[in-house]
């Protein structure tokens, strides 16, 4: 085992060790036995991971276009038939559990744009034209996780395709294209894609959250969950923000002010370093992938950690909007949780792969 | 598939230019996690300590007020209110289907209860929203066992302020009413709490109310008090309680009995009132305001189409009448007279021509009797009301001599700064000056002499008048306030002693303003004019004052609110307000007064047909069913006299 296998591993697993931990902690107000059930979801990501970890490379690269295109069904069915909850329809429901079709998306279109950019190399970069199949392929699921609503998501989409585009090579006139349709395209779609509570939380963030019981309440007492931890937190399921229940979603969205205010700076930052350690490690198995296919997927990979983790920290600290985006493996929720674990099995599979030709 | 042998130098630069990113990214979280937990930990810390701490305004329970033997005139009684938590409820539909009928809710009542139960708004959902208030016996028993089904509902106690006498006390009792924004920022109330607004519930608001105690502690987001868990460490630093202290039961001078004879005695008028003291203390022992309003509404729940009919009501029901000033007429000419024999212009035994006019510079003054009443000495004179006999008293007095003397018996000042008390008018040439259209003319120190042109009273003014008539010459200021309790009698053990009592109770005493003026034997002269005013056999205006078991003495006031062409004067053909006022000031017995009773009818019509009956009524039935002013011989003649 190299030492980057054994980075991987270590970081991922006190992730995981730290999440069911924090959980613990979590009582009363309808969130008892989160702890448990987080653990259960670890299981069965972990056992899901040790599958995908071992599938023959070529197969994964065969069955990517199956699984982008279920993951538009799954995406599609949600707006018709999903259960709706705080005025947006995001999930499937089983009966026994939810299912957020969204969370598994996000790897089918990894896998999905790293089959096609691995089949579609372009050494003198990418034209305007070229680009048109990489937006469709981004665009649908965009699309239909925006319908639902979901701003969050869709963001999500965005940031991991066009992370691993810059994995690419452009030419000059389609990066100023790009940004021209950037700037000409961000006005028209604040005025007619985003939703009035979506505008609102944007613009919470900019004035200083002057409406403490509106858009910016929780974020304004995520803040305060964060800021009172201090250097060494409040202890163990002693936060007042969050035993007392002032801060809501403390086991999901919000579940890094829980940590924050119970482990104070000290807890905040060892978890900081796990993330940028797993992340790191990630980008290092991709630069040592056998090939463009397995360096794409890596990179997509950690592009969903990075950006995962930033937004929803981001967001918990007051420096983004608040939008409903998980922190992957700490948040409490099956379909994040597993979608995580299943990221970092492609990941484990690759990096088993390295050697091979 | 391998790398392109161009792409080969690239694939790592581009890896780590990602990686240097992801690097920058969270070295930006860091920072603001540092800056957070550090630079504003203070800051942010405080903020989390007021999230959870719960500071609680405890109020001391309003203390009682009585009357001079301890009939309740104000108590608090146990109140139920019901509230609403929407985010306790379990079953909303049955909750609706259950509380209608307690309730008797209408659709619309409904609606707006689905639309609560329903609500997404956080803080409506978290808070208990008042449902239905003062809720019956039966009602709260209902709901308690509908809450065990459906959950959400909440009883709450309160106290809620009675009035019992009602309507009748409902003037000088007064009502409650929430601070205004001025009153909550400059004293120390709360929004929630009622003060006195009206009456003696607002003259002594600072007895009866009691002193805040308030009680800190820790709770959750809902609002629940929290002691364990997370909430010891600082359940332990905050929690602390201050008992309220409850506020002092009152005892006043008012007589309840004397309340209501009172009250009921203006029964056919639609606007006056009446003042009964006890010439011997200053002490008030009933004030009525005609047409009265219900205190209990005023204290709780005013309906809207209530309050309209109270502000539509041409009577005026939300002003007492009792310190409000009007024109006196003729019951002010024992001012003029007492001034008069002190300025030594005039021998009261001395006829005097009295003719039906009396011409003054360019002017004709009238007598209220056109025929005039021909030469007649100060008991004539009183008696039979002879204008022109105090016209003449007035221009040789002029009306700034007349005005000192009215000023010393009390007119012109607030007595007792209850409800708005007018001091009043007493004219000088000063006033009249700056007043009157015109300036000062010397026929206003004619008008001035029989209580017209400028000169206003309050009938409790009047009451302090001829209280210092009846008492030979002590001006004794309004006595409301009669003992106060500092500690509630049912909270001891057994009854008080005597020496606990008179620590406990603190007695209020009555206060002299002043002496008139005047020698002992100038008042007993207007005092024996006041008595012919009632009866003398021939001229009396007052005769229908006359009490049957004994003798009163008093004066009669008709004063002219309108100068009115002869031969329209007749009542019944007069607007309300046209009309004149109708006065009977009057003190009983002659001998040895314990009883003044000043009747005042707003535009009421005759001081003599109209006032001098019902002060008759009220100075007999106090006699017999409050306590006996009369003489026993006395009461013997009622019974002779009522078998003839």
């Amino acid at each position: 085992m190299s030492r980057t296998h054994w980075v991987l591993l270590s970081s991922s697993l006190s992730l995981m060790v730290v999440s069911v931990w924090n959980l613990h902690a979590t009582t009363g107000l309808g969130a008892e036995g989160v702890a448990r059930a987080q653990l259960v979801w670890l299981g069965v990501g972990g056992l899901l991971a040790l599958m995908v970890s071992v599938i023959e490379y070529h197969t994964l690269r065969r069955l990517a276009p199956a699984l982008y295109t279920m993951s538009l069904i799954a995406l599609a069915l949600v707006l018709f038939i999903g259960k709706r909850v705080n005025g947006s329809q995001r999930w499937l429901d089983f009966g026994a559990f939810t299912v957020q079709p969204s969370e598994p998306a996000k790897v089918a279109l990894i896998l999905a744009l790293a089959a096609w950019l691995a089949a579609q190399p372009r050494p003198r970069g990418y034209a305007l034209p070229d680009l048109i199949p990489v937006a469709v392929i981004m665009g649908a699921p965009m699309f239909l996780i925006f319908r639902e609503p979901d701003l969050g998501h869709t963001l999500m989409m965005f940031f991991i395709g066009a992370t691993m585009m810059s994995y690419e090579r452009m030419r000059r006139k389609t990066v100023v294209g790009g940004l021209i349709a950037a700037i000409i395209g961000a006005p028209i779609a604040w005025t007619f894609a985003l939703k009035s509570y979506q505008k609102e939380r944007i613009l919470t963030l900019i004035d200083g959250r002057a409406d403490h019981l509106g858009a910016g309440w929780q974020s304004r007492q995520a803040e305060v969950a964060v800021g009172s931890g201090g250097l060494l937190g409040k202890g163990h399921g002693l936060g007042s923000q969050v035993a007392g229940g002032f801060l809501p979603e403390n086991h999901t969205d919000f579940v890094f002010a829980k940590l924050c205010e119970e482990q104070g700076l000290l807890g905040g930052a060892f978890v900081l370093v796990l993330y940028l350690a797993l992340i790191l490690s990630i980008l290092y198995t991709a630069m040592t992938a056998r090939d463009r296919f397995g360096a794409l997927i890596c990179l997509g990979v950690a592009a969903l950690l990075f950006w995962h983790v930033f937004m929803n920290i981001g967001m918990v600290l007051g420096l983004l909007p608040v939008t409903g985006v998980t922190l992957p493996l700490m948040s409490y929720g099956g379909s994040s949780v597993v979608t995580t674990i299943l990221a970092l099995g492609l990941v484990f599979n690759v990096h088993s792969k390295r050697h091979v030709f | 598939m391998t790398y392109l042998a161009s792409e080969q130098s690239t694939h790592a630069q581009r890896l780590v230019r990602f990686g240097v990113v992801v690097a920058l990214s969270f070295c930006a979280l860091f920072t603001r996690l540092a800056y957070l937990q550090t630079a504003r930990f203070e800051e942010l810390s405080a903020v989390a300590s007021a999230n959870y701490t719960k500071h609680e305004r405890l109020f001391g329970e309003r203390g009682a007020i009585y009357d001079r033997e301890g009939r309740v005139l104000a108590e608090n009684r146990v109140a139920f209110d019901l509230l609403i938590t929407p985010r306790e409820v379990r079953e909303p539909e049955p909750l609706i289907e259950g509380i209608t009928p307690l309730l008797k809710l209408d659709r619309l009542g409904q609606l707006e209860l689905r639309e609560l139960l329903n609500s997404s708004d956080r803080s409506a959902r978290n808070h208990p929203t008042m449902i239905a208030r003062d809720l019956q016996h039966t009602q709260v028993s209902a709901l308690e066992d509908l809450n065990v089904k459906v959950g959400g509902l909440s009883i709450q106690v309160k106290q809620q302020r009675t009035y019992p006498e009602g309507e009748i006390g409902a003037h000088v009792v007064g009502y409650l009413g929430r601070p205004t924004l001025k009153e909550l920022k400059s004293r120390d109330l709360a929004p929630s709490e009622m003060v006195g607004r009206f009456g003696v519930e607002r003259l002594y608001d600072n007895l009866l109310r009691g002193e805040h105690g308030y009680r800190r502690f820790v709770v959750n987001a809902r609002g629940q008090a929290q002691h364990e868990g997370w909430a010891k460490e600082a359940s332990d630093e905050i929690s602390t309680l201050k008992a309220p202290s409850a506020g002092q039961d009152i005892y006043l001078t008012i007589d309840s009995r004397a309340q209501r004879l009172a009250y009921e005695a203006l029964e056919g008028y639609e606007s006056g009132a009446i003042v009964v003291m006890d010439p011997r203390t200053g002490a008030l022992l009933a004030s009525v305001s005609k047409p009265g309003f219900d205190p209990n509404m005023w204290s709780g729940r005013l309906t809207a189409d209530a309050k309209r009919a109270i502000d539509e009501n041409p009577y005026h029901p939300m002003l007492d009448k009792s310190v409000k000033s009007y024109f006196p007429g003729s019951i002010y000419k024992v001012v003029t007279a007492l001034a008069a024999m002190e300025e030594g212009i005039l021998d009261p035994e001395q006829p005097i021509d009295s003719p039906g006019a009396y011409e003054y510079g360019n002017r004709v003054f009238h007598c209220h009797k056109r025929s005039g009443h021909g030469h007649v000495d100060l008991n004539g004179a009183m008696a039979a009301s002879a204008d022109v006999y105090f016209y003449k008293l007035g221009e040789k007095m002029g009306i700034d001599t007349l005005a000192v003397y009215g000023r010393q018996f009390g007119f012109g000042e607030p007595l007792l700064k209850i409800n708005g008390e007018s001091a009043g008018v007493v004219p000088t040439r000063a006033y009249h000056e700056e007043h009157s259209r015109g300036g000062f003319q010397h026929g206003l120190s004619l008008s001035s002499a029989i209580g017209q042109g400028a000169v206003r009273t309050s009938p409790l003014q009047m009451a302090v008048a001829f209280s210092a008539l009846a008492n030979h010459g002590v001006v004794y200021r309004p006595q409301l306030l009669l003992k106060s309790a500092k500690l509630k009698m049912s909270l001891m053990e057994g009854p008080p002693t005597d020496d606990q009592a008179a620590q406990l109770l603190e007695r209020y005493h009555p206060e002299v303003i002043r002496r008139l003026p005047a020698s002992a034997a100038h008042i007993q002269r207007v005092r024996r004019s006041l008595e012919r005013a009632v009866n003398d056999p021939k001229r009396a205006t007052g005769y229908r004052g006359a009490a049957s078991m004994g003798r009163v003495a008093g004066k009669t006031g008709t004063a002219q609110v309108k100068t009115i062409v002869r031969g329209y004067r007749r009542l019944a053909e007069q607007r309300w307000e046209h009309r004149d006022h109708a006065w009977f000031a009057s003190f009983a017995p002659y001998e040895s007064p314990k009883l003044t009773v000043v009747v005042f009818l707003e535009h009421g019509g005759s001081g003599g047909k109209d006032a001098a009956p019902i002060a008759r009524k009220v100075i007999e039935g106090f006699h017999q069913e409050v306590e006996p002013i009369f003489e026993s011989h006395a009461r013997l003649e009622l019974f002779s006299g009522a078998r003839r």
